[in-house]
């Protein structure tokens, strides 16, 4: 079967009500002796505003009931988003015939040659070239991270007449347009990345603007004398909207900050001796190189008095270096580093060609990537070599 | 840019379109050449199945061949979508959804096929030297 097709498309499309096929007698023949004249529907064309989509039961339900959605910029390929996944929209040719048999009465043919069986008829609409897979993919929040941070929220800023320039301030709707994630992947992206909706506004909060507030709060806590385990939300509230900071924001950085806790009615944060601590050492490090030792006085003379400075706080964070007889330290943190595997591999062989696996795990907990494990990811992307039964694993790129 | 993929139909009500597949291509004369709409192409026949636990068995006949085939049933269901373009930006103010300016709309799910794989039997016998193996419709 080596012929091809007539060009049908050459003539004037005629108007398609989207029906006229006789699927259902299709559909229900079945036993014996029962048969069904296949013709070329009156309107049989090209038709390529019609697409296949692959849908699996599960997926249905949410198409079905108009919950999902295809996003992406013209120069990205294409995903479909239900409330909570993330799916690549891939295209699978046949070279088969795939006659398309549209619901509805048969229209009366004019069939060439006349049909003088009395069969019943059905008219096919169109050949279809293939249909569209959907496969499960990781979010594409890389471009969220970069959207939020070209404008980051900062004390006292002046964000002149938003109407003339929203340049780098993006609503929720402006977030759905430009990135390729589902609502729920989208909302715990803006968690991960500790955003907050200002003005309608997502916003990152500066990091110097972070650390100012974070001081009032704990230079407030002495003085008032309030537990850091037991902060009364509505004094802290009222006390930093007094020293001339919004309650959003204070608000927002107890709950980077802490955890939240209701008794008798009243709301209380617990501060997380972790997320303050690292907010210290970020500080004290800023962006170069420290001895071991400076730093470690550097930051347990800053962390606020009742908490304990612990190298282990800072996995995923900073990197130690061991160079002649001094360790060196500098930060190295798993949020700046891209979400898709290969480029984080890439990001990490860069910053050193070698790890050991105590080193690398925390900059490689976080990734995640539909139906492949992190062992899968290991094998991918790095060579393990074992110098000796008794010694560390050390991998390297591929 | 977002597109919503609509569906008129709901759930339980989504018109179900049959499809018809075989391997190779079907080929009108070249009479007919000119417009096919309309143009008969084969007869579609189901066959008696031999025994409860055997598929539906069909048979499809284009011109003087006869396709053996069974209906199967799709692992994942298709879905019939239809793109539509929009005149969008006429709304005030405008909003995201006229930006776009396609719409998707679901209009038929696919869930059987009678698939035709086997080679086709010829029904008449031509001479040896004259065989041909292109399917034609509306032979006589």
């Amino acid at each position: 079967m080596d012929a091809e097709m007539e060009d049908a498309g050459t003539q004037a499309e005629i108007e398609w009500d989207g029906g006229g096929g006789g699927a259902d007698v299709v559909l229900g023949l079945a036993g014996g002796a029962a048969s069904v004249s296949l013709c070329y529907h009156q309107a049989f064309g090209p038709h390529d505003d019609l697409v296949l989509l692959e849908a699996a039961d599960d997926l249905l339900p949410d198409i079905l009931q108009g919950r999902v959605t295809i996003r992406g910029c013209p120069d990205e390929e294409a995903v479909l988003c239900t409330p909570s996944a993330t799916y690549a929209m891939k295209f699978v040719g046949t070279s088969n015939s795939m006659f398309l048999i549209p619901p509805g009465e048969p229209s009366a043919p004019s069939l060439r040659p006349d049909n003088t069986n009395g069969d019943a008829v059905a008219a096919a609409i169109k050949l279809a070239p293939g249909s569209i897979e959907l496969i499960q993919t990781a979010p594409r929040l890389d471009k969220l991270r970069n959207l939020l941070r070209e404008r980051p929220y900062v004390l006292d800023e002046d964000l002149g007449d938003v109407f003339q320039n929203k340049k780098g301030l993006y609503t929720w709707q402006d977030l759905c347009e430009l990135v390729q994630a589902s609502d729920g992947e989208m909302s715990d992206g803006l968690n991960s990345l500790s955003a907050v909706e200002i003005d309608g506004f997502w916003r990152t909060v500066d990091f110097g603007s972070l650390n100012t507030i974070l001081d009032m709060i704990l230079h407030n806590s002495v003085l008032h004398d309030w537990p850091l385990n037991s902060l009364p939300e509505n004094d802290v509230i009222s006390v930093m909207e007094s020293d001339g900071f919004t309650h959003k924001i204070v608000a927002h950085c107890l709950s980077i900050f802490g955890t939240k806790v209701d008794q008798e009615g009243r709301s209380f944060w617990s501060l997380d001796e972790r997320h303050v601590c690292l907010q210290f050492a970020r500080k004290a490090l800023g962006a170069g190189n420290m001895k071991l030792g400076n730093f470690m006085d550097k930051w347990e003379r800053n962390i606020p008095s009742g908490m304990r400075a612990d190298l282990q706080m800072l996995e995923g964070e900073v990197l130690c270096e061991k160079l002649g007889a001094e360790t060196w330290v500098h930060a190295f943190s798993v949020a700046d580093l891209p979400l898709t595997p290969a480029e984080r591999f890439a990001a990490l062989f860069r910053e050193r060609s070698k790890w050991e696996w105590k080193d690398l795990q925390p900059y490689i907990r976080d990734l995640r990537v539909p139906g492949v494990s992190s062992e899968g990811l290991l094998i991918k992307y790095t060579r393990r070599t074992q110098p000796s039964a008794d010694a560390e694993p050390i991998f390297t790129a591929r | 840019m977002q597109i919503r993929v609509q569906c008129g139909c709901g759930e339980s009500s989504c018109p179900e379109w049959a499809v018809v597949e075989l391997q190779g291509v079907v080929q009108p004369q070249p009479s007919f050449a000119g417009d096919i709409r309309g143009l008969h192409i084969g007869r579609l026949c189901s066959t008696p199945s031999p025994s409860s636990s055997s598929k539906a068995g069909y048979t499809f006949t284009v011109g003087y061949h006869e396709l053996a085939g069974t209906k199967v049933a799709l692992k994942k269901p298709l879905l019939v979508l239809r793109k539509k373009k929009v005149n969008g930006g006429d709304q005030d103010p405008p909003t995201a959804a006229a930006a776009a300016d396609v719409e998707l709309e679901v209009i038929g799910v696919i869930r059987h096929k009678i698939l035709f794989k086997d080679r086709p039997k010829a029904l008449i016998s031509k001479p040896p030297t004259k065989e041909k193996k292109t399917l034609q419709s509306s032979a006589t």
